[in-house]
């Protein structure tokens, strides 16, 4: 049964407004003018020159990276150690830590932002990278979170128990056999977790300093100045980095679903 | 299965209970190594927020409700959050339960093209596409020049610093979830169904009516508490698309905060607008499981 007409319509008209501004942004950044015009004036890389020899975003693009990395590991360690106790702990209620898990999903941006500058202003992790590593790993907990849990839950215990009745001591079980097979999920939420990181601008806005900045901060500052075409070239590559990450989570959550099935 | 197959499996389940308690310690390991996990996401997260919720009650006291409450500029940017975050969602959902549906019910090449261009706008952080639509929307942005040299208008169209611009900007980011949250039920409709109604003679419109619509209602409301909860919490795109009166209650917190006068100012608004988000998911929890509306965003990226 196929959708009519109407629906159809509707539908390719709503997909070129959810395509057309990543299509403007790239389109834009390859302009040889010094202004933002679709379609774009001529052919250059220039843009890209510029923002790849301008300081502050480079500075930004490190403070970014070093911040998503680090916040990615902590919160695959922290989902990962919490899926685990969900799905096999027998002393907490599984409610409960799901709860714990999920919340930072739940609390608007601002909100927690604010806490966490409250938290850490009178502390000496205040403008140190850190503090922003510790709050971006906490909004990425739920992502490790539910992918690792979807695994485990997918995982057929009886492939543990032949490796006990094979002999296998507890530990060993654990690291030649269900580690393995969570891996996978846990890197892609540690994808995602990263992604969050990348492009998360509330949170960054509270805890920045003028020595601590991002990516996204130092573009919401141009954003605010005016519109120049390497502010297209520094959004393309932004973006360029997420989709990459995340077709490697998707390759990822994939291969382990075609695994357990 | 008959009595001695059940005993039989019986014994090799015990068999497998006792293999698993045989292999673990005696105190539960997986509770052991999660509890430090525990901890730090109390004290990260936890703290904090308790912080928020304490301060706004301590520093320097309850007053700080009543101000906020008095504040007329607080409760004008709180009723407009929550007119905004109505109409967003109110858009999300016309447009995208057409292309929920088209996305489902069509051939392989079109289903392909409206999931990569789903999939192309949700790997674009929010504030790249506020960026863009700044671009597009703008008095020499890329809609009104070309309007302008089409010589359809003579002067730029009203697009932007207002209502119109905020909510195209909020409802192309929002959209996106809820079309994801349908479309998992559409999908798990059984075309036959939609068949066999029309065979028996419903026009198009009645077996939409009657059958399509009622079994993705699960996926709609999903799809709406979800648009709306994320909608509350929006600010810096309202703040860089719309006009003075887009105001939401984020900026408010978020204004507050860098001013700095009244920590517990800003703290009260924040409880408010937390409260706003849990009374949203109170009301939905006793109809559907949260867990699974909190699936459905975490599919955002």
């Amino acid at each position: 049964m196929n959708a009519g007409l109407f629906s159809r319509t509707i539908a390719v008209v709503v997909a070129l407004l959810l395509a057309a501004p990543t299509i403007v942004i790239a389109a834009t950044s390859f302009t040889s003018g010094v202004i933002i015009t679709f379609p774009p004036k001529g052919f250059s890389m220039r843009w890209y020159e510029e923002i790849f020899g301008d300081r502050a975003w480079r500075d930004a693009f490190v403070t970014s990276f070093t911040t998503g990395i680090l916040a990615a590991v902590i919160a695959m360690v922290i989902g990962t150690l919490l899926a685990f106790m969900a799905a096999r702990g027998r002393l907490v209620p599984r409610s409960l830590v799901a709860t714990l898990a999920m919340t930072p999903m739940i609390v608007p941006l601002v909100v927690a932002g604010i806490g966490f500058y409250m938290a850490y202003v009178h502390t000496s992790l205040y403008n140190h990278i850190t503090s922003l590593a510790l709050a971006h790993a906490m909004l990425g907990v739920p992502f490790c979170f539910l992918n690792v849990l979807a695994a485990l839950t997918a995982v057929d215990p009886r492939v543990e128990e032949a490796a006990s009745i094979c002999g296998a001591g507890k530990l060993t079980v654990i690291a030649t056999v269900t580690v393995p097979l969570v891996l996978p999920s846990a890197v892609a939420g540690g994808l995602f977790a990263f992604v969050t990181s990348w492009d998360e601008v509330v949170v960054a806005t509270l805890l920045a300093t003028p020595t601590l900045r991002t990516l996204p901060i130092l573009f919401l500052s141009q954003l605010r100045e005016g519109l120049e075409p390497s502010t297209s070239a520094a959004a393309t590559v932004i973006t360029l980095l997420t989709i990459v990450l995340l077709v490697i989570a998707g390759l990822l959550s994939r291969r382990q679903r075609g695994r357990s099935t | 299965m008959s009595g001695r197959d059940s005993g039989v499996a019986e014994v090799t389940d015990l068999a497998a209970v006792g293999i698993r308690r045989a292999g673990r310690p005696g105190i539960d390991f997986w509770t052991l190594l999660g509890t430090p996990a525990m901890l730090v996401v109390l004290v990260a997260f936890g703290v904090p927020l308790f912080m928020v919720v304490y301060k706004s009650a301590t520093d320097p006291g309850l007053v700080n409700y009543t101000d906020v409450m008095g504040d007329p500029v607080f409760r004008k940017s709180l009723f407009k959050t929550i007119e905004i975050a109505v109409a967003a969602t109110l858009a999300a959902l016309l447009l995208g339960y057409p292309y929920a549906y088209v996305m489902a019910r069509s051939g392989r090449w079109m289903r392909s093209f409206l999931l990569v261009a789903l999939m192309v706008s949700f790997w674009t952080s929010l504030l790249i596409r506020t960026f863009a639509w700044q671009v597009l929307l703008q008095n020499t942005g890329v809609i009104n020049t070309e309007l302008k040299r089409l010589g359809l208008i003579d002067t730029p169209l009203p697009i932007i610093r207002n209502e119109f611009a905020a909510l195209v900007g909020m409802t192309q980011m929002l959209a996106p979830f809820l079309i994801l949250a349908v479309y998992a039920l559409i999908r798990a409709i059984p075309p036959e169904l939609e068949q066999a109604a029309m065979g028996m003679g419903a026009r198009r419109s009645t077996m939409f009516r009657t059958v399509v619509l009622p079994l993705s209602m699960p996926g709609v409301a999903a799809g709406c508490v979800l648009v709306f909860v994320l909608a509350l919490g929006f600010y810096i795109t309202p703040q860089v698309l719309g006009g003075p009166s887009e105001r939401m209650v984020g900026q408010s917190i978020a204004e507050a905060v860098h001013a700095f006068v009244r920590p517990g100012l800003a703290c009260a608004m924040a409880v408010i607008l937390l409260l706003l988000v849990g009374l949203v998911l109170a009301a939905t929890a006793r109809f559907m499981r949260l867990s699974d509306i909190l699936k459905m965003g975490s599919m955002s990226e």
